[in-house]
């Protein structure tokens, strides 16, 4: 046997050119298909290949001007710098405390949901608003709501003698932080609730009948019907809002400019300091990082279940 | 926030424990309060900028500021539209612009594509398939710092192209999930029927696929229009002219160029969640989907 033989056997390509028919369909498939791929390689694939290289060059301001090979430097400068594990403590905290706010949010307002009521679309379509809003609507409401001169919250706060300060929460380190947590729950919660209560419709009531005839309560009822039937819903919105929160930009961004998470410190020193070099060297952790989720998500959950 | 968060879970589990699904007045009563707690928490900055966004400048920057309105003006609106000072009218139509554009090249490539992906057999398809759900779950911030490299190299810096371009490439992976998922529930046999009358594959496509699959198609469209109406960082690193800034960009500015105009701010971001709240009234029923798929930040 040939080696071009061979080849055609392994990769099972004769079985698209058995014919002229099914030649032409091939064709005709990856010519459909090529817009698609071009266009994502062009814009996604080509830049992150392109990125690994900028991460070891300094680039000039000129675009004109070839970036200038340094080696690690870039890395190095990062790894001793404290801004840097600054801004990866921030982005952990943020992305802990946003992901499991919203997962619990989404998971008790699903809960809530999982009945019959009066006017139940419409509250449903409701709840859904914070997420689907632009962000630059919500992030600048949520900014004067917050104002410590006119906004409601710290006026209400304050009558309830939780709050007198004059700085606003979004202003000071020690309060921002927890209110961008505040914010990315309050955003991302009906993401999870959607989940959540589509795969609640899902669990047939007669399950919960054989429960009740055999005596089980109401939260026993949630602790061996709902919670396990939930399971792999939980996994993935916790999986997807963390790889999603990691890299949150503008949701933290145009809320308050404390708290500066990883995206946040790549954009800063991209595009204000215009250490693009460096920005690359970040951004190229950021993807390393992101990738393992999402290798982890689909070896978890196959790549089928989105 | 955290509070009535626990506040609302301590509710549901009332709830709970009278009996799940089924329960006494009691517990009815603790479904209620616990539902507009949710509400409340889920609309009220909502209120809070329309009702800002319709007082009168005093009202708003009072020493004790009230809830509930107590006088309503248009003020703020007319001057987005009238003055000079705010270019809100050509923010509005830049996005309608991108938004639109960029939605239709999503929906065209997007078709032909998940026609290929779920009728057509040849060598890669599952991989290429594999890919774009990959890329899903990509966020602009990897790839803005290499992309912005390649716009300049172009000489794309600060024109739309560049937003079409990115853009597109952005709600693509959501397009092409929403119409192959579409796609693989129409009965194959409708095509074989039309191929046998005659049809080509491409005819059958445009002729056949389509209008059967419209709804759908609407519901990508609109998608793809919500994350372009949306997009914030590509834009800002890409447009430099005032004349050619979208919405968030020019929303930004506002804020950042003048003291004290929220009343202007929060009816700018009114208008722009309006045609988001318009379109979602369709979307709703795609909403599982549309949200799941959508990696991008918007």
């Amino acid at each position: 046997m040939s080696v071009g033989s061979r080849l055609t056997a392994a990769t099972g390509i004769d079985r698209y050119f058995e014919s002229p028919a099914q030649r032409r369909e091939a064709l005709l498939g990856i010519a459909l298909i090529l817009p698609s791929v071009l266009l994502i390689s062009a814009v996604i694939l080509y830049p992150i290949v392109y990125n690994v290289y900028l991460s070891f060059t300094t680039v000039p301001l000129n675009p004109n001007q070839a970036p200038t090979w340094v080696g690690l430097q870039n890395y190095l400068e990062l790894v001793t710098s404290q801004r840097f594990w600054g801004a990866f403590r921030t982005t952990m905290v943020f992305t802990v405390g946003s992901t499991v706010f919203s997962t619990l949010a989404g998971l008790a307002v699903a809960l809530l949901f999982d009945r019959e009521f009066r006017g139940r679309r419409l509250a449903r379509g409701l709840v859904l608003l914070p997420h689907v809003t632009p962000i630059i609507a919500v992030a600048f409401v949520w900014q004067f709501m917050l104002s410590p001169l006119w906004g409601a919250i710290p006026n209400m706060l304050a009558e309830w003698g939780l709050y007198s300060s004059q700085t606003g929460l979004l202003d000071q380190r020690s309060t921002a932080l927890p209110t961008v947590v505040a914010f990315g729950a309050w955003r991302n919660f009906p993401f999870a609730f959607l989940l959540f209560v589509a795969r609640l419709q899902a669990i047939p009531e007669s399950m919960y009948e054989a429960a009740r005839i055999d005596g089980a309560g109401a939260v026993a009822q949630f602790k061996d019907i709902t919670l396990p039937e939930l399971k792999g819903t939980i996994a993935i919105v916790v999986l997807l809002r963390f790889i999603w929160e990691f890299n949150a930009f503008a949701q933290v961004w145009l809320l308050t400019r404390r708290v500066v998470t990883l995206p946040i410190f790549a954009y800063q020193t991209a595009f204000a300091n215009f250490e693009q070099g460096l920005g690359a060297a970040i951004s190229l952790l950021l993807f390393i990082i992101q990738a393992m989720f999402v290798v982890g998500f689909i070896t978890l959950f196959g790549e089928d279940k989105l | 926030m955290i509070g009535t968060i626990v506040a609302q879970a301590s509710a549901s589990l009332r709830v709970l424990k009278t009996g799940y699904r089924n329960d006494s007045w009691l517990g009815r009563l603790g479904f209620y309060a616990a539902l507009v707690l949710t509400m409340v928490v889920a609309l009220f900055p909502f209120y809070v900028m329309l009702v800002t966004s319709l007082s009168p400048d005093d009202a708003i920057y009072s020493s004790d500021p009230s809830l509930l309105p107590e006088a309503v003006t248009l003020s703020h609106y007319t001057v987005l539209f009238g003055s000079e000072t705010f270019a809100f009218t050509s923010y509005f139509l830049n996005s309608a612009i991108v938004a639109s554009v960029t939605a239709s090249f999503s929906l065209v490539v997007g078709v032909i594509g998940a026609y290929s992906f779920t009728r057509l057999t040849f060598p890669g398809n599952g991989f290429v398939r594999r890919g774009v759900v990959v890329v899903y779950m990509l966020s602009s911030i990897t790839v803005i710092v290499p992309l912005f490299q390649v716009i300049a190299t172009l000489g794309l810096v600060d024109t739309r192209l560049s937003l079409f371009i990115t853009y597109t490439v952005s709600t693509l992976p959501l397009t092409l999930y929403m119409l192959w998922n579409y796609f693989e529930s129409l009965p194959v046999e409708i095509e074989e029927a039309a191929m046998l009358d005659g049809y080509s594959r491409l005819e059958t496509i445009f002729q056949i696929v389509v209008p059967l699959s419209l709804p759908v198609l609407v519901a990508a469209f609109l998608f793809a229009f919500k994350i372009a109406w949306n997009e914030y960082i590509f834009a800002s690193v890409f447009l430099k002219s005032q004349a050619k800034l979208t919405l968030p960009i020019g929303i930004e500015q506002m804020n950042a160029n003048f003291q004290n105009v929220w009343g202007q701010v929060m009816a700018a971001s009114f208008l722009t969640t309006l045609p988001i709240i318009i379109m979602f009234l369709y979307l709703e029923q795609y909403m599982v989907e549309g949200l799941t798929a959508g990696g991008v930040e918007g």
